[in-house]
């Protein structure tokens, strides 16, 4: 009896006790008691067996002559109760002193498990469950049965096909159509096993022979485990555990690797199941403020929906890592077309500015949470060419509506923003190259006789001279009182080479003391230095250290001479074939009277050019639509060869139960061993024939069923193949008929919105300078500093120090070289803080109060750093995102104040880069 | 750095101030900030004035702040020094002292020639109007035996290479450079050293031996404590292996190649740009996407 509640309950600690009882016991005595049992297990199963003997008779010859023996069964009616739990008390000792075997001699069966084999222990009872009513506490009870002896045998046992295959049975007809405890325990012993592959490659064969030979799934352990990907909790968790373990499988075993690619839905069901997640994601994020503008972890902790999204792109993320490159490959290919093109990119172009922006943020996080390089390339070559066609001739790339948003006077800019930011500090090439380098190459914007200048470098601090001596009067640190006056003093000693007490040292105060006549050699003790410069220039060495080795992997140093300037011209023209080849992608005005569609925008739409020849989408993609669709509902069913043994063994169960057997079995069998052969074929060939067959499965079988009325899963899964019945999704989610080639309908009336427009006359020939448009709307943003809340322009600060930091010289110089003579009609960034410093300095000499104010707001500023824990990286900025400060006396609405604060500090940050750019750049790396 | 590899430092322990790890130095081996709080300046120092230095004047006069003067000068002259350790010149070693950017330790090695085997340890002062002054100078611990070699001070006269020192044009590089080149090649013009010049052009055999005494006598001296008091100051020590044979084996085996050295670091960039395209995802490893 306490064995029975032992596996009911899958109660471990019971096992011990019995534990201790067999300890001592010898095996002959333990192969004696065995034998009883199962003596008298098989007594009760003859007499409701059709036929009586047949004991060592594998599962097929059993099922095939179970079901071919015709007309109505000689024995009948339900089992007895008394001999069914008879029958299950006898088990489970017998299953326990299999348990407990040791395994004999140098690895041989011990003579309990020889038995088992021999005797096919295994099948029989699984066959005497399926006889009686197969219910899904059945099915509990025998996975529970398979988990304990898989994880606590003390000899392997699934090496041996008449405990493998019963198995393999068992999971064929849980899957599907069983409860919630049935799907996690089976999810569970799919984990165990899996584990157990992890660890012994070799009963992986034996995995796909017992397969082949069952007519099941090739590896149905997998086949099984991939309706769970999505799902929320531990079965998902568990089911996520154990795909990667055959994952990481994979990437050593090619047959492995080639079965996953070529006849399992994996990466289409994890691709398109992105989708379906996205989908049910919020189309408008309710943003707690202005301020914000991007997902932090505590926000979207707070969203289950986004939660769910994440951990399915942490996995595809992990899958990607460790699988094999082939199902790598396969995988980002179905991210890309399944995920990225057919729902993302409509969905950065939806008709609302919430809903852009909502959506911006989404891929800003997303492409935050990949770190699989392979992955995050997919994403951004989604961002940097994917062609999103709508109101304009030609190719407008994601990139570049992105870039013109960052323009909009609202929060969708501020998104934007924070987008690129994130962009900008991945150290990659290919979005530098796009987002800026590609219009520095050719070294239009620069005079000619400035190309040689763009490597030389800055001995004297030139630049940063320059660039401080922007700062505002009103802010020029004399002037600050303290404490916001971080001043100090370093003294500046000198070698001198007669005395050999020359330096004069800070700490030595003793000396200084005593002796004042070393004073002599300080040279500049009364001036103060701005200490807060001091953090400036160490953060720049950390950030310019970091991403010039970072920068190491490029394929060019940007020097201007690598890549040289008349290649550039020539990429230029050769990414855009398009007349859009030098887009002015600038904000359109008439954006901000209210949503306006264009007529130019009108025009575009109807005399846009035919679509791409693609008029029926790849056979990938339409089996990954109808996948997903499946997937969606929840009902997922792999079109592969497992199912339809699923169904059989269905079949039998029922028909066993209600004691009919139909004439056709036999035939069904064949078809089923038929299919077995074509195996080997591509899985689409596959998916056409199966259904075929399974009709012909359906009508063999099913035909008398249809007079008994019983429901047969048989129909339910027919009927979901053939007619997916999905609920129609509401209007604003992702409708899978976007997976189609076509831009979908309901975009097009307002993409006009968020696109780019072009310049009158449309296009720049190469000649005219142009540093690009994302350089271009950074510093018109830039310019309008003095109108800019404190958070839009802490991005902006951010983002071009982030940019100023790149070790390029090619970007250094154009940023940070104050002597560098451009271009008349380019603008630079020291115009631009040029122009700013003339603005504040009017500003401060028409008001009278701004040097207050000034001091309100650094204090506000200060009290705002000092109230947040600085990593060492951002210590010395004002940083992002932390809660509203609380001013003061000063209202955050005084924009013009805190951007002077904000100006002023920003002129120290790039002024220590430069310096830093000065010693850093130049030096070997080493150490 | 590497230099720090070749000698010992004479950096004894007793004075290892702690206060002074926040102080910027023009020392390749600054420890970073921390938390970057300079040590304050003691209070009786603070009434003492001077004039402020010609350059920070220089600097005012430029519109700058003269807060930041000493941090352009600072960097010049580390610019300096990251221009010298790329240069790698034979036989020449240079170490900023501790105290002062304006000031390096230096070591000179002669392989051939009349002096050869000469190791001649030397300090280097830089004016603190940097550039916009005169030519650094260069001064021998020991004054050498050489026509353009002060015998008195030690100093060499560098002023008749540099006679204006040009910013930009002009680095300390070629100071050192040409400290190396006097003793290849001997020139007796305007001699600080009349004796030594006047010998060179009529007894060169005595020139010859009292070089080699004097080369000696420096080489004796090798391994006395340094002239200045300074942590980074350079000093020898007979080899000890105790100490030596593992720093020996260090340099032996120092990977030069960063790659090697980032392997594992977080922070690493991305590219799949081929080489010599100018197209983005343009490498062929790149995974199909449709």
């Amino acid at each position: 009896m306490m064995m029975a509640s032992m596996v009911a309950n899958g109660n471990r600690d019971g096992r011990q006790g019995e534990a201790l009882v067999l300890k001592g016991v010898d095996p002959e005595t333990c192969m004696i008691v065995f034998k009883n049992h199962w003596a008298q297990v098989v007594k009760i199963l003859e007499k409701h067996d059709p036929l009586r003997s047949n004991t060592s008779s594998n599962m097929a010859a059993l099922g095939v002559i179970g079901l071919s023996s015709g007309g109505p069964m000689r024995f009948g009616g339900p089992i007895p109760g008394d001999e069914a739990s008879a029958v299950q008390n006898y088990v489970e000792h017998i299953l326990f002193l299999l348990m407990e075997e040791d395994a004999g001699q140098a690895g041989a069966m011990g003579p309990i498990l020889e038995f088992v084999v021999m005797e096919n222990v295994m099948e029989r009872l699984f066959l005497w469950s399926l006889r009686r009513q197969f219910t899904d506490d059945m099915k509990l009870e025998q996975l529970k049965m398979y988990e304990m002896i898989v994880g606590q045998a003390r000899q392997p046992l699934l090496h041996h096909k008449p405990v493998l295959r019963p198995l393999m049975m068992l999971l064929s007809s849980c899957s599907g159509t069983a409860g919630p405890e049935v799907e996690a325990e089976l999810v569970s012993l799919l984990n165990q096993l899996c584990c157990v592959l992890a660890k012994d490659q070799s009963v992986l064969e034996l995995f796909f022979h017992t397969s082949e030979d069952q007519g099941a799934a090739n590896f149905l352990i997998f086949s099984l485990l991939i309706p769970f990907i999505h799902r929320e909790g531990l079965v998902g968790q568990q089911a996520r555990d154990a795909l990667l373990l055959i994952m990481s499988l994979s990437a050593e075993n090619q047959r492995v690797a080639q079965h996953i690619a070529e006849n399992t839905y994996f990466c289409p069901v994890l691709a398109t199941g992105l989708s379906g997640l996205y989908s049910s994601l919020p189309t408008k994020l309710e943003v707690p403020g202005e301020e914000w503008h991007c997902l932090h972890r505590e926000d979207w902790l707070q969203m289950p929906t986004l939660v769910q999204f994440l951990n399915s792109l942490e996995f595809c993320n992990a899958v990607i890592q460790v699988a094999h490159p082939n199902i790598r490959d396969q995988l980002v290919s179905y991210i890309y077309n399944g995920f990225l093109v057919p729902v993302l990119a409509p969905a950065l172009h939806k008709p609302t500015l919430e809903e852009v922006m909502t959506t911006t943020a989404y891929l800003d996080l997303f492409v935050r949470s990949v770190s699989e390089p392979v992955l995050l390339q997919t994403f951004l070559s989604f961002i940097l060419l994917h062609p999103h066609r709508h109101t304009l001739p030609g190719n407008v790339h994601i990139l570049d509506t992105l870039v013109s948003r960052i323009d909009t006077p609202f929060q969708l800019g501020t998104v934007s923003l924070a987008l690129f930011q994130t962009l900008i500090g991945l150290y990659c090439e290919d979005v530098m190259l796009q987002l800026i380098l590609r219009y520095l190459i050719p070294c239009n914007h620069m005079m000619l006789s400035q190309r040689r200048v763009v490597k030389e470098r800055d001995f004297y601090s030139v630049s940063a001279a320059k660039i401080l001596a922007l700062t505002p009067s009103c802010c020029s640190p004399e002037h600050s009182p303290p404490p916001l006056r971080q001043l100090d003093s370093i003294l500046w000693s000198k070698g001198t080479d007669n005395s050999p007490n020359t330096g004069t040292m800070e700490t030595e105060e003793t000396f200084l003391e005593e002796d004042g006549s070393c004073y002599s050699c300080v040279i500049g003790s009364e001036i103060y230095l701005d200490v807060n410069y001091l953090h400036y220039l160490y953060n720049a060495r950390l950030g310019i250290s970091s991403c010039t080795r970072a920068c190491q992997v490029w394929s060019a140093p940007y020097d201007g001479e690598d890549p040289p300037p008349e290649e550039g011209r020539q990429a230029q023209t050769t990414t855009d074939p398009a007349p859009t080849n030098q887009l002015e992608l600038e904000w359109d005005d008439s954006y901000d009277a209210g949503p306006v569609v264009s007529l130019e925008a009108a025009t575009a739409e109807s005399s846009r050019p035919p679509q791409l020849p693609a008029a029926e989408p790849p056979k990938h993609i339409q089996e990954m639509r109808r996948t997903a669709i499946m997937l969606v509902k929840g009902s997922y069913i792999e079109e592969s060869d497992f199912q339809d043994d699923v169904m059989v063994y269905d079949l039998v169960a029922k028909k066993d139960a209600r004691d009919t057997v139909t004439k056709g079995s036999k035939e069904v069998k064949a078809h089923v061993a038929d299919h077995n052969s074509n195996l080997q074929s591509p899985s689409a060939e596959v998916g056409d024939d199966l259904m075929g067959q399974y009709e012909e499965l359906i009508r063999t079988l099913g035909s008398d069923e249809a007079g008994t009325g019983g429901s047969s899963p048989v129909k339910t899964v027919d009927k979901e193949f053939r007619n997916p019945v999905v609920t129609p999704m509401e209007e604003d989610e992702v409708d899978f008929s976007s997976f189609s080639m076509d831009t979908p309908e309901l975009e097009k009336p307002h993409s006009s919105l968020f696109g780019t427009k072009l310049r009158s006359g449309s296009t720049r020939s190469h000649s005219v300078p142009f540093t690009g448009p994302f350089v271009s709307v950074l510093l018109s943003r830039l310019e309008n500093m003095l109108d800019n809340s404190l958070h839009v322009n802490l991005l902006l600060t951010g983002i071009l120090a982030q940019l100023a930091a790149y070790p390029q010289p090619l970007l250094q110089s154009f940023l940070l070289n104050t002597n560098m003579v451009f271009q008349p009609s380019v603008r630079s960034l020291y115009q631009v803080l040029a122009s700013l410093k003339n603005q504040i300095e009017q500003q401060a000499s028409t008001k009278k109060d701004f040097p207050k104010l000034i001091t309100s707001a650094q204090h506000c500023l200060l009290a705002r750093e000092n109230s947040r824990e600085c990593s060492p990286l951002e210590a010395g900025r004002m940083m992002k995102s932390s809660p509203p400060p609380q001013p003061k006396t000063i209202s955050l609405a005084r924009t013009e104040v805190f951007a002077t604060v904000l100006f002023t500090e920003f002129l120290k940050e790039l002024a220590a880069i430069a310096q830093e750019h000065s010693i850093l750049s130049h030096v070997p790396m080493e150490e | 750095t590497y230099l720090n590899d070749f000698w010992e430092k004479g950096r004894s322990d007793g004075e290892e101030q702690s206060g002074e790890q926040q102080q910027p130095r023009a020392s390749p081996a600054r420890p970073s900030f921390g938390k970057k709080q300079l040590p304050s300046i003691p209070k009786n120092a603070v009434p003492i004035t001077k004039p402020a230095s010609p350059a920070a004047m220089a600097q005012l006069a430029n519109g700058t702040h003269a807060s930041y003067g000493p941090f352009y000068l600072e960097y010049s002259l580390l610019a300096e020094f990251t221009l010298v350790i790329k240069q790698k010149l034979p036989g020449i070693y240079v170490q900023p002292s501790y105290k002062s950017a304006l000031m390096w330790f230096g070591v000179i090695f002669i392989r051939h020639g009349l002096y050869q085997d000469g190791v001649f340890k030397f300090t280097v002062y830089i004016p603190d109007n940097y550039p916009d002054g005169e030519c650094p100078r260069v001064v021998f611990d020991i004054p050498v035996f050489h026509p353009l070699v002060d015998p008195v001070s030690g100093e060499l006269d560098v002023r008749r290479a540099f006679t204006k020192w040009r910013r930009n044009h002009n680095h300390i590089w070629q100071v050192l450079m040409y400290a190396r080149t006097v003793f290849y090649k001997i020139n007796t013009m305007e001699p600080l050293n009349p004796e030594a010049a006047v010998l060179y052009d009529k007894d060169v055999q005595l020139f010859k031996s009292k070089v080699v005494d004097s080369v000696k006598l420096c080489n004796s001296h090798l391994f006395d404590q340094p002239k200045m008091d300074d942590p980074y100051a350079i000093s020898f020590s007979s080899w000890n292996p105790a100490i030596h044979d593992e720093a020996k084996e260090r340099m032996f085996t120092h990977k030069r190649r960063p790659e090697d050295h980032q392997k594992g670091l977080q922070v690493s960039g991305l590219s799949w740009v081929k080489p010599g395209s100018t197209q983005p995802f343009s490498r062929d490893d790149n995974p199909p996407l449709s």
